[in-house]
This record gives C-alpha cells, structure tokens and sequence, in this order.
C-alpha cells in the first residue's frame, strides 16, 4: 500500500477492517490461483490415463497406490480414475465458485475504499 | 473474526503474537506513546519486522504439514487395498522402487497386519484395522493444526495490515504537521 501525499483523510476502525478483509481475500485470490493450477494438472493427467487405457489391449494395469505400483485388473482402473475424476472436477468446480466469490467481494471492496480514499490508496497488484 | 474483542481495537494477541493496536487519532497515540514521530515510526517499523519473522515461521510449519497430509492419505490408500484383499483368497502383486528408477516385482500374500513408521527409528506392527484407526487420527491432527495454523495466519496478516497503515498515517501526519507549521511560520514572518 502506498504512503499518500500527507492528506488528512481519517481512518475509521470499519475502513482498517475493511482494508484488512482485502488483503487476506487477495491472499486467498493468490492460494486459489495455485490450487486451481494444480487441480486442473490432476485432471488432465486422469483425462490421458483414461484414454490411455482405451487404447491398451493389456489386461492387468499397473495402477499407483501409496508409493507402489499394484497390479490391477483393467476393469477395477476404469473405475477406480473415473472416480478421482469426478472427485477432482467437483473440487475444481467449488474451487472456481469461491475464486468468482472472492473476486466479487474484492471489486466491492474496491469501491468502498477507493470511494473513501481515492488516490491515498493503493489496492493493485504491482 | 473470532478473536476480535468488542471493543474497536481487535485483539490483544494470539498465541505469542502481539496484536497491533488500532490508532484512532494519530494525535492521541503518539502523545500516549509519549513519543516523536521518527521514534514511533522506528518503533512500528520493528513490528513489522517481528511479524515478517513470525509470518516465514508459520509458512514453513504450514508447508510441512501440506505435504505430510497427502502422505497420510497414501498411507490409508494403501492399507484399505489391503483389507480390501483380505478374504479374496488373492495375492497383491505390486511394483515398487528398490532405488532410483529401479523396480522390483512383490508379491503380497493375504495378511493381517502391516508395519508402520513411526519415526526416530522405530517401526510397529499393527493389525489392519488399528492400523487404519491410527492413520486416521494421525490425518484428523494434521488437519486440526492445519486449520490452527492457517487462522494463526490470517491474525497475523491483519495485525500485519494494521502496522504498515499506521505508519501511513503517522508518516503523513508529520507531512501534513510541518506543512501546517511552515505555513503559520510564514505567516509570521510576513507580519
């Protein structure tokens, strides 16, 4: 944030919390970023193992549990990665919803303290 | 938040961490502090330093517990497949790394116990079913202190928040002060 040019603006304890609930959502705005980057990698790998097991004409797959790799019968693999699968995209979906909900709640913010305090402020990213 | 007291200032610490006090009128806070603006403003500075050095602290912890969590869920992956082949009258056949990018085969016969890590050299065998039940309290911890953790971090940002807009304030205070006293200097002197 920056230091504004000497202005008497006050700062009321509901604008420091204010200012205070932005900076902890543009946090969560960044830890989302980061989330959502690897739940969208999980679901492209689920999405190429899935195809990948059309393709191949072997019957025991070797599927990775815990740290080793188990062999297990091709039917059982379907069903086993179509389950991650809808586990991962309804995680990615809740991941996107609270994205769009921080978002939101971080422009109406903007508008509060920028309404206040005009140029004393500095909300963007650098 | 939880923590916040009713009163307008929030709260007072948590858990070692100082509470940044709310300023109200810069006026009135650095005559409480009962000191000049550059001591005050050194003074708050340090705070921040303190929270910066708190703040790498908790990151690390938090770290080390997201990796440990999935660890944990591997581990439970692993002993359900177990049980689960209990009674199948099968054998798991699994490959696993005896060293960088070397494989072996095993053959895993029906079993009723496994061996479990649990640190500083020492491993124990448990029967599936406690092995599983220790597992799951030890994931239930992990993501209990998780949990503890990230709320530690959040009053620590705030408090972090706090401390970089009094400096602000206090900053421009002094600006707006000496460009109030340079004016009614001149003033002065023009008389």
């Amino acid at each position: 944030m920056q230091q504004g040019g000497g202005s008497e603006t006050e700062v009321t304890w509901e604008d420091q919390q204010n200012i205070n609930k932005f900076g902890r959502l543009n946090n969560r705005l960044h830890e989302l970023h980061d989330e959502i980057k690897i739940a969208k990698e999980a679901n492209d790998n689920l999405e190429d193992a899935s195809n990948e097991l059309i393709l191949t004409d072997e019957e025991v797959v070797r599927f990775q549990i815990g740290e080793v790799f188990a062999h297990v019968p091709k039917d059982e693999v379907e069903s086993r990665i179509e389950q991650l699968q809808e586990a991962t995209s309804q995680k990615l979906e809740k991941l996107e919803e609270e994205k769009q909900s921080v978002v939101a709640q971080m422009s109406e913010l903007k508008k509060i303290l920028y309404g206040k305090f005009g140029e004393s402020i500095n909300l963007e990213e650098d | 938040m939880a923590s916040s007291s009713s009163s307008s200032s929030g709260a007072t610490e948590r858990r070692g961490i100082p509470g940044a006090q709310f300023v109200e009128d810069v006026q009135t806070y650095l005559t409480q502090l009962g000191l000049d603006v550059n001591s005050a403003l050194a003074f708050l500075q340090e705070r921040l330093q303190q929270y910066k050095v708190v703040e790498m602290k908790l990151l690390a912890q938090q770290r080390e517990l997201q990796a440990k969590i999935p660890d944990i869920e591997k581990c439970l992956e692993v002993v359900a497949t177990l049980q689960a082949k209990k009674g199948t009258g099968e054998e798991l056949i699994a490959d696993f790394e005896v060293s960088e990018g070397i494989y072996s085969r095993a053959s895993i016969e029906e079993t009723n116990s496994v061996c479990l890590w649990l640190g500083a050299n020492v491993m124990l065998e448990y029967s599936l079913e406690e092995a599983t039940a220790l597992l799951q309290k030890n994931l239930d911890n992990a993501r209990a202190s998780l949990e503890v953790l990230v709320a530690d971090l959040l009053f620590l940002r705030d408090q972090t928040t706090i401390t970089q807009v009094t400096i602000a304030r206090v900053y421009n205070w002094d600006v707006h002060q000496r460009r109030t006293q340079q004016v009614a200097a001149t003033a002065i002197a023009q008389e």
